[in-house]
């Protein structure tokens, strides 16, 4: 199988608190890859240390046969990434946000005008950042992953702050994207209907540990072989981890 | 180069540039009016024309300098925590360091700049005002350059200090009580003082004579490459969590 991102036994540890545990990832090549979890369970902190903005305990990973981090910025010129909030100059209007980026990564300067119109901010271009609406954030966050349009993309919750028809768009954006120029995208949302009508691929993580990766139609198979209801991911994803809270609620009194 | 034009251009909007320039031309007027309204007052003081111009007036400039670093040491790095865009940098394929060490130089650029204009109207001074053949253009050269020795390691502390604080009033406080307490230690001839760097600021504006002190020039050096050295190391090693 062609892998496009893999870790082994990533983990992250705060003093006693281990945010991420032995989290071993197959992220397939063009693949959308749905990262799912509740609050707390480590889907940031994974994300942030396959983009290094923070160091792992124990483990490693490599992106595209790269290795973190001696190949640091070769991988970061492969990868877009949107992590937790949209990241912006508030003295800047969109298009010259885009522009820092741009030149950064050493693009032409129409990917600006490229990016810009994936997530349709062109209209707004021109406008500072910082009178931005919430979801036009985020579409800015979404227009700086996207520029370039990288092999890799990274999004940490790309639709919060959405209205509906914007979560639509996104959505269709990001599953349009592997098809458009075979990327490759890490996904992680609450919102798990969107999830579903967007990933090959699923992994579910709980209290830092990786309960679950495979296809769609894997973890049905994996849910109907436990007992669980297997029709939404929702009936699914709540089984697993409250199945997973419950031993774990049990290991403690014990 | 590209990483010193990018960082010009994420200036923008910022008002360090314009308030820089502000800050040399505030100082030139001030030498300017200040001569004007006590030219008979100064020439008339027991000390030779040249001390008289240097040093009269470098105490009001110097504050304004001082002041001056410290307000744009904390703009130049509140943008990036403004937006959460330093968060942005960190996962590019950028150098973080060459970033830090590129907004010091900005920085550096722009006191020299406001310095080039406070000594410009020194000299117009030193030209018209100071008596007959008194004005000695390398003896202004030479304690322009002093002072612009001795600001550097308050400059390189605040660019330090506000590259590791998202809070703005946490470097703009330590900026305010660096010169209050320098203000208070300056005076005393005690060498040890100099480990503060508001000090050796202080230390031209002092003194009543404008002969450069070796001494307050090594620790200047040694100071200002020892911030930055700091500045550069936390910038590739101490990330964003």
């Amino acid at each position: 199988m062609n892998y496009m991102i893999t870790t082994k036994q990533l983990t992250k540890k705060y003093k006693s608190f281990v945010a991420v545990n032995n989290v071993s990832l197959n992220i397939r090549k063009g693949s959308i890859y749905g990262f799912l979890g509740p609050n707390g369970a480590g889907k940031s902190t994974t994300m942030k240390m396959l983009l290094g903005l923070t160091a792992p305990t124990k483990g490693s990973f490599t992106i595209d046969g790269k290795q973190f981090p001696n190949d640091r910025l070769s991988i970061l010129k492969e990868v877009g990434s949107f992590i937790e909030s949209p990241s912006f100059y508030a003295n800047l209007t969109g298009r010259e946000n885009l522009d820092i980026i741009r030149r950064i990564l050493g693009l032409p300067r129409d990917s600006v005008t490229d990016a810009l119109e994936l997530v349709g901010l062109s209209e707004f271009g021109g406008r500072l950042a910082k009178k931005y609406s919430l979801g036009m954030k985020q579409r800015l966050g979404l227009a700086g992953a996207l520029l370039g349009r990288p092999p890799v993309l990274i999004l940490d919750e790309p639709t919060n702050g959405l209205d509906p028809s914007g979560i639509h768009e996104i959505r269709n954006l990001i599953k349009s994207l592997p098809g458009l120029y075979d990327c490759t995208v890490l996904i992680s949302s609450h919102m798990l209907s969107e999830i579903e009508l967007m990933a090959d691929d699923i992994g579910i993580l709980n209290h830092g540990r990786l309960l679950f990766e495979g296809s769609l139609d894997e973890l049905r198979k994996n849910a109907l072989q436990s007992g669980f209801a297997a029709d939404h991911l929702e009936d699914m994803f709540l089984s697993m981890v409250d199945k997973d809270n419950a031993g774990r609620k049990r290991r403690a009194k014990l | 180069m590209k990483t010193f034009t990018m960082e010009l251009r994420k200036e923008k909007r910022t008002g360090i540039i314009p308030f820089m320039l502000a800050v040399g031309i505030l100082g030139a007027a001030y030498a300017f009016a200040f001569f004007l309204v006590q030219k008979d007052t100064l020439l008339n003081l027991p000390l030779a024309p040249m001390d008289v111009l240097l040093t009269q007036m470098y105490g009001v400039i110097m504050v304004l300098n001082m002041f001056g670093i410290i307000v744009a040491a904390c703009m130049i790095y509140n943008m990036e925590f403004k937006g959460n865009a330093v968060k942005k940098m960190y996962m590019l394929p950028v150098r973080v360091p060459v970033m830090y060490f590129c907004k010091f130089l900005i920085l550096t650029t722009m006191l020299f700049l406001a310095m080039v204009f406070q000594n410009l109207a020194l000299t117009r001074i030193g030209l018209t005002d100071l008596p007959q053949g008194s004005f000695e253009f390398e003896t202004q050269l030479a304690f322009a350059a002093y002072t612009f020795i001795t600001s550097m390691p308050v400059l390189s502390l605040m660019v330090f200090l506000s590259s590791r604080s998202p809070n703005m009033w946490v470097p703009l406080g330590i900026g305010v009580a660096g010169f209050l307490s320098g203000m208070a230690l300056a005076s005393p001839d005690n060498v040890l003082l100099l480990i503060h760097p508001f000090v050796i600021m202080l230390k031209p504006a002092a003194a009543m004579n404008i002969q450069p002190n070796t001494i307050v020039v090594v620790f200047s050096l040694v100071e200002t490459a020892g911030f930055l050295f700091f500045g550069l190391w936390a910038a590739e090693y101490l990330r964003y969590e």
